[in-house]
């Protein structure tokens, strides 16, 4: 079973997912219209970006593994190839919300309201980057850029598959050079990205950490979605020859991943409790203050739990712990977007309206509800068709990689 | 470890070596008398030794005043050198823990050394803060434990003294790993002797006999240790990091910092090794082990860890820009413009241009170019941390109090006899151990020794 079958019966599990999603998206827009549809923007750019990330963290891994000579993650690389080459998908998915940047469908920014501007002078100072122009083009030629890597990195893998290793394997010496070109691209690109996405959501607050925070996010959420994809794969008999030494070793990943990003976390918070400098407090007595649950649970079910549970060697070759922390580490890094995102927006719109921020209970705001968890399940939806009709295109198991006898005989 | 070797990797110990020729090649430095640049590197090192011991008492007989610190300048050279050495002393647990975890093989023929000059590097970076304090027989202060002196007692709350927790606990595991792995290998050496040095070995080996059973201890404690040194790495950096970045100075409190000074720390660690290892596989002829394919590796990551460190400092001026903050925009337009605006091109040159030529295969493998260039970058991680002291200190919030540092000779001394220091460590080292793990090379053989994988290869491994 080396070629993927897409059944009939999955593709109609992906089209009722990206339906409640679907219907979860217009039931937010239509109940909720507080702030131009505030709460559905938001969830639809919180969505957007986690799965955005995710495309591009696996461009990101591949990149990495084949510039350090990696063996053992060879059989699995199509699962990787097949989520980074949603980059596409995804930098349609933020047409809808460059397009309402520019025709005012969303408050999502209050950079782009020029009242605004013209009377804080802080906004002022960063109109060069935060504009519609830059977010705009930004999006677009760097997705594209990165894309266009994914696509290649993709494409000569493809070739090795067709016409075999070459001469000399002239097409993974190829795949190097391309490799180790995109690790600069995605170090340096991603933080203008970053900023336009996320961090300007709140224009005020400022903080160099927060991209490589960001990143961590979404590589242990790429590694827990790959164990979740994997083990179902092996359920309906495809990859035999993954073993339970390459699912350990994508446990010491999420296991090692969980404690960067701890690590991340606990700086970028301890320095800014630390020095305790007003403009950098705001974004964490926000989130401490007015989101209290999501705030603790953040830490503890993206730290604490992975890290106990994988911290013995048998519960990384086990189907239940693994699957059990996969699944918690997808939800609880879904989460950490989601505080990072939803938060802002809100303030700044009550902001505007003159409202005062309590610490009250606001519906899709202070706790992810069904709308929220529909909306993520639309869009899962939509990112697992998308990879499973990318598998079907090419033997699972590549054939020509010259790496692939260590990966068949690895041991963890 | 897999036997299964892809025919893509390049051979890792070269020239068909038996068994037996490995131990030959590497015990033969430690018993033969030493050549003449052995004795002459030696005699330099100890001169510089001893102008360090003169620095080190002129400055206690004195006292700091006869440094160039004044008004807001409480750091000058002293936390630099301080901050470059921990820098330094990174890569030796960072080969053979992280490395270790990632299965690079080609960390054995160079861990031994790197971890021999990790330790001689967090030697070197302990004594500037204790000098710094200028009285150092009070050094015992910083420990803190039940004393009479009354409410004099540290302060829990600062990242200095968590520095003295994170640099004894990192230099205690990384001293007691090398000391490990040296076990078997100076059993290796004692075996081969005789009469006093006999005895002096099987006391510092432990009488190892090489027993199924000591073997498998050995493996077992390698592996708790390898688990514990791993967060250290990390830790060590991170907390001299936070020495400046839970301040309020701007140019210095910066999220970025910890991830960006581990960083760092790797980059200046792999220059300093290839610095050294470049000079003694000539030296002590073990170019079949430490082949260009190590060199070549080296240079990778440090092209990584020099790449990665320049996305931190556009980051930060990004985002000192971005912040709209006029202090924090001073503070970098002062970096790069200021009086110091020298040290900060000294610092970009060396740090984030100067290894892109290894983009290039043909530089990568060049050996007389790495060796340049790892001078280079010893020399701009340095200006890295001179940059975020001096500048940021000589220039702050109050303009009154704004001045120009330079060291004074005392200064200068303390630092060339650090290398003294270091450098006759690391001589003594290379005399009485093997330079390369002689265990470990063995264990890689027979999956990277040139006769079973790559172009020459004339045993192929068995089907599996």
């Amino acid at each position: 079973m080396n070629q993927f079958e897409f059944t009939s019966r999955q593709k109609r599990t992906f089209f009722i997912m990206m339906g409640i999603g679907l219907v979860s998206m217009l039931l937010t827009y239509f109940m909720d219209d507080h702030y131009k549809h505030l709460r559905f923007w938001t969830n639809y750019l919180h969505n957007t970006v986690f799965f955005a990330g995710l495309a591009f963290i696996s461009t990101f891994i591949i990149a990495a593994f084949v510039t350090a000579w990696a063996g053992w993650y060879v059989l699995m690389k199509r699962i990787w190839e097949a989520f980074s080459l949603f980059l596409l998908p995804a930098i349609i998915l933020f047409i809808p919300l460059i397009v309402g940047l520019w025709l005012g469908w969303h408050q999502l920014y209050i950079w782009n309201d020029p009242d605004v501007v013209a009377h804080d002078e802080v906004l002022q100072g960063k109109a060069g980057l935060l504009n519609r122009g830059w977010y705009t083009f930004g999006t677009l030629l760097i997705m594209g850029l990165w894309y266009l890597f994914a696509k290649k990195m993709r494409d000569l893998s493809l070739e090795e598959e067709r016409n075999g290793a070459g001469p000399d394997f002239a097409y993974h010496r190829k795949l190097r050079v391309w490799a180790a070109a995109f690790l600069p691209i995605a170090g340096f690109l991603s933080v203008p990205l970053i900023t336009l996405w996320d961090m300007s959501l709140e224009p005020h607050w400022y903080s160099t950490l927060y991209f490589w925070y960001t990143g961590a996010s979404w590589f242990v959420s790429a590694m827990a979605v790959t164990v979740l994809l994997l083990f179902y794969l092996r359920s309906k008999g495809y990859f035999p020859h993954i073993t339970d030494e390459h699912i350990h070793d994508l446990g010491k990943y999420v296991f090692a991943f969980t404690i960067f990003w701890a690590y991340l976390w606990f700086d970028q918070f301890m320095l800014i409790w630390y020095a305790n400098v007003g403009e950098e407090t705001a974004y964490f007595k926000l989130r401490r203050d007015f989101y209290p649950v999501l705030f603790y649970a953040n830490i503890f079910v993206n730290f604490a739990l992975p890290f106990l549970i994988l911290m013995r060697n048998s519960t990384k070759r086990k189907v239940g712990t693994m699957v059990l922390v996969a699944i918690v580490v997808v939800l609880g890094h879904w989460v950490d977007f989601f505080l990072m995102i939803k938060p802002g927006p809100l303030m700044e719109a009550q902001h505007l309206a003159g409202e005062h921020a309590t610490a009250g209970f606001v519906p899709g705001f202070t706790l992810p509800g069904l709308l929220e968890l529909g909306t993520f399940t639309g869009f899962l939806g939509l990112f697992g068709y998308f990879v499973f009709k990318k598998l079907t295109e090419a033997p699972l198991e590549p054939a020509n990689d010259p790496y692939l006898e260590e990966s068949l005989h690895h041991h963890a | 470890m897999s036997a299964v070797v892809s025919p893509i990797r390049e051979p890792l110990v070269r020239g068909h070596k038996t068994y037996h020729q490995i131990t030959e090649d590497i015990c033969a430095p430690t018993e033969r008398t030493p050549g003449l640049a052995w004795v002459l590197a030696f005699t330099v090192a100890v001169a510089f030794l001893a102008l360090y011991v003169f620095a080190v008492a002129w400055t206690v007989w004195f006292g700091i005043g006869t440094w160039d610190l004044n008004r807001t300048i409480g750091w000058g050279w002293d936390i630099t050198n301080f901050v470059w050495w921990i820098g330094i002393g990174h890569a030796g647990t960072l080969i053979s823990a992280i490395l270790l975890l990632f299965r690079q093989k080609w960390r054995t023929g160079v861990n031994r050394a790197a971890e021999a000059m990790t330790i001689f590097a967090v030697v070197c970076a302990g004594q500037f803060p204790l000098i710094h304090m200028g009285r150092l027989w009070l050094g015992f202060f910083v420990f803190p434990y039940p004393n009479t002196r009354g409410p004099l007692w540290v302060n829990f709350n600062s990242p200095l003294l968590w520095d003295v927790f994170a640099i004894s606990t990192y230099f205690t595991v990384s001293l007691l790993f090398w000391y490990t792995g040296l076990v078997p290998d100076l059993a290796t050496l004692r075996d081969r002797s005789k009469g006093l040095r006999r005895k002096l070995y099987d006391m510092f080996s432990f009488s190892w006999t090489g027993a199924a059973k000591h073997w498998q201890r050995w493996e077992y404690l390698s592996l708790v240790l390898a688990g514990l040194a791993t967060p250290l790495v990390l830790s060590v950096h991170t907390i001299v990091s936070f020495d400046f970045a839970t301040s309020v100075i701007p140019g210095w409190h910066t999220t970025i910092f910890p991830p960006y000074f581990v960083a760092g720390a790797v980059f200046s660690g792999f220059a300093m090794v290839q610095s050294l290892m470049i000079i003694a596989r000539k030296v002590l002829n073990l170019k079949d082990y430490i082949t260009i394919e190590h060199i070549e590796s080296m240079n990778k990551v440090i092209l990584v860890t020099g790449t990665v460190v320049g996305v931190a400092y556009l980051t930060e001026l990004y985002i000192a820009w971005y912040s709209g903050y006029i202090y924090e925009q001073f503070a970098f337009y002062n970096r790069v413009f200021g009086p110091y605006y020298w040290s900060y091109i000294g610092m970009m040159a060396c740090n984030v241009l100067s290894p892109q030529i290894f983009w290039v295969k043909k530089f990568r493998r060049n050996i007389f170019l790495t060796f340049l260039l790892s001078i280079f970058i010893n020399i701009g991680m340095w200006f890295e941390r001179f940059v975020i002291i001096a500048t940021t200190l000589a220039r702050d919030f109050l303009p009154s109090s704004w001045s120009y540092y330079s060291p004074t000779w005392v200064e200068i001394s303390l630092f060339l006899g650090s290398l003294g220091l270091f450098f006759t460590l690391f001589l003594l080292f290379t005399r009485l151990a093997p330079v390369v793990a002689i265990a470990e090379i063995k264990h890689i053989l027979k999956s990277a020794g040139d006769q079973y994988t790559g172009p020459e290869a004339t045993h192929k491994h068995e089907a599996h």
